[in-house]
């Protein structure tokens, strides 16, 4: 592993080494012909794009599909995702295959500058030949959107491009990922979509200050763009084990019995990009992120379950605080579940992830902001309780907490006031927006 | 901004601000004023509706959540028929009415997962339904009275009956 | 619980402790029965004056007749019986409906209801009170026996024999084998008749055996309605080239005043149009702000960018302790309040007496919380107003608005709607002085709609309260004197003070007293109804579902309860012994008929059937209370045994069963009666256990169920209960259940655990605490 290197030093090795960070720019294709990709290859690059859930970054506005401008608030500042549909000047109409390979796997844009790793080509670089082939033949044939993202707006000196050159030299290893011969074809083929096009760790990976994924705490969870990709690996154990079943139905459907709804980002991930995949390619993922959490011993879900949400459901009986009462008023008609048999899409808030994960992000957001039918299940509406004060939702959050059998949120009081604020923001945006 | 949606059956077009309530976009532009409005933050249940056959409180879930979804409300319910209506008659529920819509819209939904309610499941289902009038002994007996003569099947939003059986 | 409030504008006089009989209520047969044909219909009414007689048909087709009983027969047979009460869920249309039919011998499944908007023509309106069956009963039959003698007698005409030949039956005359339909009689005749007053009175009325509709299974004609969603309440109405209202609510219910308004930040908000001032002449809505805008949503979103600078009342600071010791002070302080009641020699009682209980009872302030937030849509045309709302008491508001406007009050009708809650909220109808102030100022319809939160502290609540009884005992522990101190807001004073009664020296709101004047037997009895000025000055007192009985009895029947136990007896003999109906707790024809009585009637009925004396299991009690409902002079007996099992670990108070007796006299609409007792038992424990709000800054605290938390399903305890049969006078049940289930809970917990709790609602903390206190101290002693 590497070490870890403070910012100072490496802006000044970084700085001292400008010249050495210099990439050529590749020639422009003048004009690309179309008629070289196979329909088949083409299809192909669409699947594949869904599996890389692309449009999820490229794409803000749902009526100019990948044409970038989604903004990505790091610490470092705001990114704008770029515009790759085929487009001669805004887009990548004018690069090469050598300048597509070279982008998604080194990071390099055809320009020669480097890209920011916000774009996931330590992921990509994972990505077989052939793959990629295909998905420059999709994103070719896409419809060319002449439209600009707004530029970058970082602090110095990580608008400095180059720097990247140095952010790689101590964070990115070239080498593509290989299979392992001790796992079956499955395990292999599922591991390979999540390390590469699939990028799960990308999300659910904590980073470093510098903002590279921690590679000793890999899928231990991370909080990503306000919503909370919960830990896939055993740090956070989960009342009900993620099998390869229910990761299955999970990925597949956006719902999981026994442990809630994809939501925020990952509901576009599922319903927007795994949708596409073809059912063994979701089997496989499942297989590959089943085996991330070391407690393989098999166990009768449904057992546990029915004992879980018995042992919460009696936890309750004897809770008399307002968040017993306003769970009452405002969950039950909808979450309630008889322990035997728990429904998706009632999902059970005892076992819910958004509850029984360390951050109370999740629950919070979902608390304040619904799911629609645009973010969560394509079948499943949630009302958003913003009409709840600070102090109704922290009472409602610990309350499901206690009746988890967890302990209480720290700092929940906060974390509920951040959010409320990111949310009041966005209402006011979409409120006077709509007066223009 | 334009939302599509169907509602009771109809297709509809509203081109309101996204984050108008459903609620006032059922009565006001759409006209059916028989979801009602009761606390405006999802804790009386006056203002329940079917969308994609679950009950959803209205008054807080913003119009454009609902795009492409089935929205059903109690006039939707009431033109295909519903035992739920004709039981809640029966045993004189209603007192002064106003909580009635939401109240069936709740025990509709609710018979579809929980096609034999015990009173425990009646107690967690219902309880987000406030009734001022407090007519809660007779909405219990009329929700026992419809899932009894329901055993045989469960109509859906759209009046078809297929099996109690829960998938 | 408004037998003052009557059809005549007049302010009630003479001694009123006892009095309100029932000849002080107008009776529309006074003046006389009209039947004539309007149109194709045949209309029957009473007469607005002796003069309509001489020309029924005149007097019918220019509508010179009664509303509050008033029906046709259509050609095609229906039965329209129109109905001027106001309709929140008392089904009370249905009940003065089968009045009608039963004495017309209707069919009643051609009975149909038609609610009428205020007119000056139709005279005072008010629904409040449990009132309007015990008011409307003999007019009411009248009504239909003369109906029922005119179609006989068209009958019998046309049928070419004699009217003693023939009888009535499911809207048929019948001679023999033959017979007419009432449609038929009424389509070819050409019907005009009158009764005198003199001639109604010998009217011959059905006896109760040959009843076919009154008390028998028929469902309530509102209900199909309210099920499928196509009835129609205040909030559904909807005019033409309306804007929608929001109003911003200033920080005290009076007094406020607008420094300045800034609202550069809704004009983003699409939609919005602009925030005006109120200017209200009538000092209804000093303060208040109004958000106009094209949809209630953009009113909603505008109203959280609107600035408002206020210069607030003197009542900003006023919190809830501040109520409860004002309160003390005016009970402390013996120059203060009225004296209601002073029989007996009771100040020497107190001085002889070898034992003295004073407990002190503190109930909170309750919201009406009707489900449907106040609303109201106002409208100009030609310098005529409509104002359409869901009202109770439109004859109290109409003066208001007339001075609000500025237009006499004939010019401004009252459109009527289905309530959707009343509870006594909408008889106090200020709401729709805002929304007119708001329509005169922009010169167009405004729908103004409050929210929940708006509504809560808009509210007239049911004032918080404070009573001190004090009982004497001689020295064989029996009872030989009771004083009974209460002080809360008194809205009768600050909304309709010429309703007020007088006491022995001075006047009093009735309403916040009643309750006090029980049945029970004493040598020395006196009753001190004060009213709490800073009560009324920091929010508008309500009347809300059996007022002054709601809290009167919450005290009473305590404090019986604490004499029983301090005397060793059982708490039920206890009050039987004392119900001995002598001297002025004999009752009287034709309401309270019995009169002590009958309470211990009901009394000894619920020990029969709730299974009182009962071994009980551990941490579980049986408590008893017994109320005459609301009124001395139109009692509703009613007696309640309360089951409740205590946590000690938590203090939580469990209602596993509420057992309940009533005697109402007769019963019109059984169903319906019994979902009123339910209704009002449910209401009871609410305020008992669960529902209760404190002041904070002038402001209830409370505005929303996320903190207000009355009784939901899962809370519902068993529920049994009868009523007595009987054939006395129907007298009312929409409140009577509300005044007795929360002492019978207070008594059934000091039965489970033996901890007293004298304030309500009861919170399980609270509850915890007494219980801790007591271990503490039994573990010291």
């Amino acid at each position: 592993m590497r070490k870890y290197q403070p910012l100072i030093a490496s802006i000044v090795l970084v700085a001292g080494l400008v010249l050495a960070a210099w990439e050529p720019s590749l020639s422009a294709e003048s004009d690309v012909d179309e008629g070289r990709f196979t329909p088949d290859q083409i299809e192909h690059g669409r699947v594949l794009a869904g599996i890389g859930n692309c449009g999820t970054c490229h794409t803000a506005s749902p009526d100019k599909p990948y044409a970038g401008g989604v903004d990505f608030p790091t610490p470092f500042g705001t990114l704008y995702a770029t515009n790759i549909t085929p487009h001669p000047q805004q887009g990548i109409g004018g690069w090469s295959r050598e300048a597509f390979f070279r982008a998604m796997r080194e990071g390099v844009s055809a320009d020669g500058s480097h890209l920011y790793p916000a774009f996931p080509y330590t992921h990509f670089k994972n990505i077989t030949d052939d793959d990629l082939d295909a998905l420059y033949a999709y994103f070719m044939t896409r419809e060319a959107i002449d439209y600009t993202p707004p530029e970058n707006a970082l602090r110095f000196p990580f608008n400095l491009r180059f720097l990247q050159w140095g952010w790689k030299l101590m964070f990115f290893d070239p080498e593509p990922w290989q299979p392992d011969p001790e796992q079956g074809q499955q395990w292999n083929r599922g591991a390979y979509l999540a390390k590469g096009l699939g990028h799960c760790s990308a999300c659910h990976t904590p980073r470093n200050a510098m903002g590279a994924e921690k590679q000793d705490r890999a899928y231990a969870g991370a909080l990503v763009d306000n919503w909370y990709a919960p830990a896939l690996d055993d740090s956070q154990p989960v009342p009900v084990h993620w099998d390869s079943d229910t990761l299955y139905q999970y990925l597949r459907s956006g719902l999981s019995d026994y442990h809630g709804v994809a939501v925020g980002s990952m509901g576009e991930v599922v319903h927007r990009g795994l949708k596409r995949a073809p059912d063994n390619d979701i089997r496989a993922l499942a297989t590959y992120m089943a085996s991330l959490s070391g407690d393989t011993q098999p166990v009768n879900t449904q057992a546990r379950s029915a004992e879980l949400i018995t042992a919460a459901q009696q936890r309750a009986r004897g809770d008399l605080s307002a968040g017993e009462a306003l769970y009452i008023g405002a969950c039950a008609a909808c979450h309630y579940n008889s322990p035997q048999q728990p429904m998706a899409a009632r999902a059970e808030l005892s076992l819910n992830s958004a509850v029984t994960a360390d951050d109370p992000t999740n629950l919070i957001r979902v608390l304040l902001e619904g799911i629609g039918t645009e973010s969560g299940s394509p079948i499943l509406v949630m009302p958003g309780y913003s009409g709840l004060s600070d102090t109704d939702l922290v009472e409602l959050a610990q309350f499901l907490r206690r009746r988890s059998g967890l302990p209480e949120w720290k700092n929940l009081r906060q974390r509920v006031a951040e959010l409320r604020e990111l949310h009041r923001q966005a209402q006011a945006g979409t409120a006077e927006h709509t007066g223009e | 901004m334009a939302t599509k949606f169907k509602i009771n059956s109809r297709p509809v077009t509203v081109d309101v601000p996204g984050d108008t309530p459903l609620l006032w976009v059922i009565r006001d532009d759409i006209g059916f004023t028989g979801t009602k409005f009761g606390c405006g933050i999802g804790l009386c249940g006056a203002c329940t509706v079917h969308v994609n056959g679950r009950a959803t409180r209205s008054c807080i879930t913003p119009v454009s959540s609902v795009a492409n979804t089935v929205v059903t409300t109690i006039e939707g319910l009431a033109e295909n028929g519903h035992p739920l209506l004709d039981t809640w008659v029966e045993a004189q529920t209603p007192q002064c009415g106003y909580c009635q819509p939401g109240q069936i819209m709740q025990a509709a939904a609710m018979l579809r997962d929980f096609p034999d309610p015990t009173d425990e499941q009646i107690d967690q289902v219902m309880s987000g339904n406030l009734c001022r009038c407090m007519a809660y002994v007779r909405i219990r007996e009329a929700i026992r009275m419809a899932a009894r003569r329901m055993q045989a099947g469960v109509p859906d939003d759209e009046g078809n009956t297929r099996e109690a059986s829960h998938a | 619980m408004l037998k003052y409030l009557t059809g005549n504008n007049a302010a009630p006089s003479g001694d009123r402790h006892e009095a309100g009989q029932a000849t002080d209520l107008p009776s529309p047969g006074r003046r006389g029965f009209l039947i004539g044909m309007a149109g194709a219909a045949l209309t029957l009414a009473f007469a607005r004056s002796p003069q309509g007689l001489a020309n029924p048909a005149k007097a019918v087709a220019e509508g010179a007749f009664e509303p509050t009983v008033w029906y046709q027969i259509q050609p095609d047979g229906r039965i329209i019986v129109n109905i001027a009460k106001a309709e929140m869920g008392q089904h009370i249309g249905t009940a003065l409906a089968r009045i009608v039919a039963d004495e017309l011998e209707a069919d009643w499944a051609q009975v149909e209801l038609h609610h009428v908007d205020s007119d000056p023509k139709w005279g005072y309106m008010v629904t409040g009170g449990s009132w309007s069956v015990w008011q409307s009963f003999t007019p009411m039959s009248h009504a239909g026996a003369a109906g029922r003698q005119v179609l006989i007698e068209e009958g019998a005409r046309k049928l070419g024999v004699s009217p003693d030949q023939c009888r009535a039956r499911n809207s048929r005359v019948i001679a023999g084998d033959r017979s007419i339909s009432y449609a038929d009689i009424v389509s070819d005749g050409n019907i005009s008749r009158s009764f005198t007053d003199e001639q109604l009175k010998q009217m011959p009325i059905k006896p109760p055996s040959e009843r076919r509709v009154i008390g028998g299974q028929a469902r309530a004609l509102d209900i199909p309605g309210k099920t499928d969603g196509s009835t129609l309440y205040g909030l559904d109405a909807k005019l033409d080239g309306m804007v929608y209202g929001r109003p911003i609510i200033p920080p005290t219910r009076y007094g406020s005043a607008i420094n300045g308004i800034d609202d550069s930040a809704a004009k983003k908000i699409p939609g919005y149009r602009q925030t005006i001032t109120l200017e209200d002449p009538s000092g209804t809505v000093p303060g208040w702000a109004m958000v106009i805008a094209d949809s209630f949503h953009a009113a909603n979103q505008a109203v959280q960018r609107v600035k408002v600078d206020w210069a607030p009342g003197k009542t900003s600071g006023v919190d809830e302790q501040a109520l409860l010791d004002h309160g003390r002070e005016l009970i402390g302080a013996a120059d203060q309040g009225t004296l209601v009641l002073d029989e007996g020699n009771v100040d020497q009682a107190f001085s002889d007496a070898a034992d003295i209980l004073e407990p002190e009872y503190i109930t909170h302030g309750v919201l009406h919380f009707q489900l449907e937030p106040v609303n109201a849509i106002a409208q100009e045309k030609d310098g005529r107003w409509e104002i359409h709302t869901g009202n109770q008491w439109q004859s109290l508001i109409l003066p208001i608005l007339s001075k609000a406007l500025g237009v006499p009050e004939k010019h401004i009708v009252m459109r009527t709607y289905m309530l959707g809650g009343g509870f006594g909220r909408r008889l106090n109808g200020d709401y729709a002085v805002p929304a007119a102030l708001a329509a005169k100022a922009l010169g167009r319809p405004v729908k103004m709609v409050l929210t929940r939160e708006d509504d809560a502290r808009f509210d007239s609540i049911r004032s918080p309260s404070v009573q001190r009884v004090r009982m004497a005992f001689d020295s064989q522990g029996k009872i030989t004197a009771m004083e009974h101190h209460a002080t809360a807001g008194w809205p009768t004073q600050v909304m309709a003070p010429g309703f007020m009664a007088d006491g022995v020296n001075g006047k009093y709101d009735p309403f916040a007293i009643q309750g006090a004047l029980h049945w029970y037997s004493m040598d020395g009895h006196r009753v001190r109804a004060i009213s709490n000025d800073l009560a009324n000055d920091t929010f508008r007192p309500g009347w809300l579902r059996s007022v002054g009985s709601g809290w009167v009895n919450w005290a009473l029947e305590s404090a019986i309860d604490e004499a029983a136990h301090k005397a060793g007896e059982d708490p039920l003999e206890f009050r039987l012994r004392r119900l001995k109906a002598e001297g002025r707790n004999a009752g009287s024809a034709p309401n309270s008929v019995g009169g002590a009585a009958r309470q211990a009637n009901v009394l000894r009925r619920v020990r029969e059937i709730s299974g009182w004396g009962d071994d009980m299991p551990a941490d579980t009690g049986l408590g008893v209370a017994a109320t005459y409902g609301q009124e001395r002079n139109m009692p509703t007996w009613t007696a309640c045994v309360a089951r409740v099992r205590v946590d000690r670990e938590t203090g939580k108070p469990t209602v596993e069963k509420l057992t309940l007796v009533t005697d109402a006299g007769t019963i019109v609409h059984p169903d319906g009666a019994r979902a009123q007792v339910e209704g009002a038992a449910l209401w009871g424990m609410s305020m008992a256990l669960c529902e209760g709000t404190t002041f904070k800054e002038g402001n209830v605290a409370d505005t929303n169920l996320n903190t207000y938390t009355p009784l939901r399903m899962r809370d519902v305890p068993e529920i049994e209960q009868e009523f007595v049969d009987s054939t006395e006078t129907a007298v009312g049940l929409g409140e009577p259940a509300t005044t007795v289930v929360g002492p019978a809970i207070g008594n059934a917990i000091f039965a489970a655990v033996g901890v007293r709790m004298r304030e309500i609602p009861i919170r399980p903390a609270a509850l915890l605490a007494e219980l801790r206190g007591k271990s503490d101290a039994e573990g010291a002693s």
